[in-house]
């Protein structure tokens, strides 16, 4: 089967699927910056989505933009259907079906790991504590550091705090996970364990969308890469289009520099 | 083998503590040459470099050079005193020397003490208030100068820039003729505020309430309501922990406590009885003999220092034994035992009267107490309530009908103190604003950030993550501004408040002791740092982040 045919056999059972996310021409300014330049995407449920480019090229803030972390200034967004517009009912319904995994992990160091995990579930939620915290131990054991759980995420290893993080997210049982540059700040033999969590969590069926430098985890996970330079979508493929025939001369530039 | 065998014996004598150490080398070494090896190493180490020996020798040549110190110059100072006719002695205390106090709990204070004591009333009363008012107003302007609304920001910007750079001496002297600016008192002069308030050279008048007859049985109820609140705020917590739902825990404990005050200002002659145990405690106490407050006073003392090194001992413990002392930590079980030595010393020979001193006050405070509840000192029953209030007026002297003065039962704070509270609560204030400003800007933005995703509310974010972080950051340098507060209360003589200063300066005069005095102003405001420094330092233990 030649590659031209895998990329369309994915297209058709993806076409088939529930839009998650759709952007349509989506406009943001720093100042007189332009940062996102009509950013148009439709992310399907399930679907794990990889977004690469170099630095500066808007990625970190385009998905910022789909839980309102950032304000876009034109265009649309959809998430599950609702769109995100200044109305605080929209922004917390989508925050709270959204998760949102940081690069520099962002817990709350004034509070346990326990704490950390259902401080969210119980006061958004409601949940009462035996449920959340029941919970929160499922969700440890799943990311693996079930016995950190009364410890701070002071006394903790990058790696650990980044899965912590993870699993604070997943508390929410949100629909769509969005991960911000997740093992930038990592030492390189924490990467694995993360990049590990994240696998599984693609492999359970979660809506995802990555921005990461992981070209492995990239080409191994992702069901489709979006490429973005100077703040617009250079192009868009499977991996195997993305890495062995790329289209754009941007593009096998960005792979020349870096592989 | 003569070797090992011989000098073996040295290293366990000297390493005594760290036995099973050694134990260890013997049992996992076969090689007695091995042993040996490490005998000799420990062995060869002369006495000058050896770190145990020097840190000891160093210790006690630094405790010798502090008390010769202390001796050297106590001993200079006493010649010099001596030489100029100065006297030192404390008996100034019990004697009257014979001055008015302009303001304070006693105007005309009996013996040299108890001006003092005004004094240092004066100096307290002026530290809490400004302590309290500048705290309320640093965060308003701190705040507000974080806040978008650009006239807020402008204005908090505004007052913080000019105050923080005018030095505190001037404002005060400032705020002294600002208030200088009101008239005399006369029988006309006008009511402000619908009457809540008076202005006049003799100072501001407010209304007071004040506590009255039935202020401490009233107390009880309040006290048995705090109680049952706790009972009820845990509940109350269990509960949402157990069903998920917001339960008001706060606002229900506070209402059972409004709800048992209600009761009490009805029901409060109940506690009417308690004047009969409480007799009976200052009776008891007062009969104890002073030798048994003495043996009592040294087995706390004895008790303590081993309470203490047996605690810490404790806290050394480890699964696998006691951990070995570091020599820091024998000097540490060395001044516990020394300081209840010095305690012991202090209740037998230095100051045996503490005992009875002990028993008399013990004595007169449930006596007070007693005099709190039941029949009121006409042995009337107490028929009013818990709280007496009191509007400002103008009034006719009792003795001198011409002239007039404010109603007595109001509050009245006189321009003395108007000036330098006005000047030391703002001069405060716009410190402890920065310091809140600071303390929520370093939250870092992420925190913000990971609230907003997990979808915490603005009103969430802000009672669970920001401010409880802010609040660690900025609990330090609060402390410090409290500290400085108190201490910049001194400056009350520039506005003539009779503070504790000027009161001893005055003292100073009448009876020459001028050491005493200094001593006993250092006293004061030492304790006074400390009293602060504990309390700081308690919450910010108890708020400390744990990392590692």
């Amino acid at each position: 089967m030649s590659i031209s045919d895998a990329t369309q056999a994915v297209s058709e059972e993806l076409a088939a699927r529930d839009d998650m996310i759709v952007c349509e021409g989506v406009d943001k300014w720093y100042g007189d910056f332009q940062a996102l330049k009509g950013v148009t995407a439709t992310v399907k449920e399930r679907e794990v989505v990889v977004v690469l480019g170099p630095s500066g090229s808007g990625k970190s803030t385009w998905i910022r933009t789909i839980n309102r972390l950032e304000v876009h200034q034109g265009g649309r967004i959809l998430v599950d259907g609702v769109e995100l517009t200044n109305d605080t009912r929209n922004i917390e319904q989508i925050r709270s079906e959204v998760g949102m995994v940081f690069q520099s992990f962002n817990l709350f160091p004034h509070l346990t790991v326990m704490d950390n995990i259902t401080l969210a579930p119980r006061w958004v939620r409601k949940q009462s504590r035996p449920d959340a915290e029941a919970k929160a131990m499922e969700l440890l054991d799943r990311v693996g550091i079930p016995e950190q759980a009364l410890k701070f995420p002071g006394q903790l290893s990058g790696g650990q705090q980044q899965r912590v993080a993870i699993a604070r997210s997943l508390a929410m049982e949100p629909r769509v996970m969005l991960f911000d540059e997740p093992t930038s700040a990592l030492d390189p033999e924490m990467i694995s364990e993360v990049l590990d969590v994240m696998k599984d969590l693609a492999r359970g069926g979660m809506t995802m969308m990555v921005v990461t430098h992981e070209m492995g985890f990239a080409r191994e996970v992702a069901d489709r890469i979006i490429f973005m330079e100077s703040g617009e979508i250079v192009e868009v493929g499977t991996p195997q289009h993305f890495f062995e025939s790329p289209s754009e001369d941007r593009t096998k530039l960005f792979l020349s520099q870096i592989l | 083998m003569w070797g090992a065998g011989t000098r073996f014996q040295l290293p366990t004598a000297v390493f005594a503590r760290n036995t099973h150490v050694n134990e260890d080398a013997v049992v996992t070494t076969t090689e007695t040459s091995s042993s040996s090896l490490i005998a000799t190493q420990q062995e060869r180490v002369p006495l000058y470099r050896n770190t145990t020996v020097i840190k000891w020798v160093l210790q006690v040549i630094v405790l010798a050079l502090v008390i010769f110190a202390g001796w050297f110059f106590g001993q200079q100072a006493a010649d010099n005193l001596a030489q100029k006719g100065v006297q030192f002695d404390f008996d100034f205390i019990n004697i009257n020397q014979g001055f008015d106090i302009a303001f304070g709990i006693d105007a005309n204070p009996d013996t040299g003490g108890r001006a003092l004591w005004v004094g240092m009333v004066n100096t307290i009363r002026l530290a809490l208030a400004a302590i309290i008012v500048a705290s309320i107003l640093g965060v308003v302007l701190g705040v507000s100068r974080l806040s978008n609304n650009w006239i807020a920001n402008r204005v908090s910007s505004i007052i913080i820039e000019t105050l923080r750079n005018i030095p505190l001496l001037v404002q005060i002297f400032i705020w002294v003729v600002v208030f200088q600016q009101f008239g005399r008192l006369e029988a006309d002069t006008p009511a402000r505020l619908g009457g809540l308030l008076f202005t006049s050279a003799r100072g501001v008048s407010i209304p007071r309430i004040f506590a009255a007859d039935g202020f401490y049985q009233w107390l009880i109820w309040v006290l048995i309501g705090a109680v049952v609140a706790r009972f009820v705020y845990k509940n109350r917590v269990a509960v949402r922990d157990a069903t998920g739902n917001d339960t008001f825990a706060g606002p229900v404990a506070a209402g059972v406590v409004l709800l048992f005050a209600l009761i009490g200002w009805f029901a409060h002659r109940i506690w009417g009885f308690l004047e009969v145990p409480l007799q009976a405690i200052s009776d008891a106490w007062g009969s104890v003999p002073q030798s048994i407050v003495q043996i009592l006073l040294s087995v706390l003392a004895i008790g303590g220092s081993a309470l203490w090194i047996k605690r810490f001992l404790d806290a050394r413990r480890t699964p696998a034994g006691l951990a070995k002392l570091t020599d820091d930590d024998y000097f540490r079980i060395v001044f516990s035992v020394l300081s209840a030595v010095v305690a012991l010393v202090f209740f037998w020979v230095i100051w045996p009267g503490l005992s009875s001193w002990i028993v008399n006050s013990g004595s007169d405070f449930w006596q007070v107490a007693a005099d709190k509840f039941g029949t009121d000192n006409q042995g009337n029953e107490r028929t009013g309530g818990p709280f007496g209030f009191a509007m400002p007026d103008v009034v006719p002297n009792e003795r001198n009908p011409n002239i007039v003065q404010y109603n007595l039962e109001a509050l009245t704070l006189p321009i003395e103190f108007m000036a330098i509270f006005s000047a030391l609560t703002l001069y405060t204030a716009v410190f402890i604003a920065e310091i809140v400003r600071g303390g929520i800007l370093a939250v870092p933005k992420g925190q913000t950030e990971a609230a907003d995703a997990i979808g915490l509310s603005r009103l969430q974010a802000l009672r669970f993550i920001i401010l409880p972080q802010a609040f660690r950051v900025s609990l330090p340098p609060l402390g410090n501004q409290y500290l400085n507060l108190t201490k910049n209360t001194s400056l009350a003589i520039a506005a003539l408040y009779t503070d504790v200063y000027v009161v001893g300066n005055t003292v100073i005069n009448q009876s020459g002791r001028v050491l005493s005095v200094f001593l006993i102003w250092m006293a004061f405001y030492l304790t006074l740092s400390l009293i602060i420094s504990v309390v700081v330092n308690f919450f910010n233990v108890r708020l400390a982040i744990v990392e590692r």
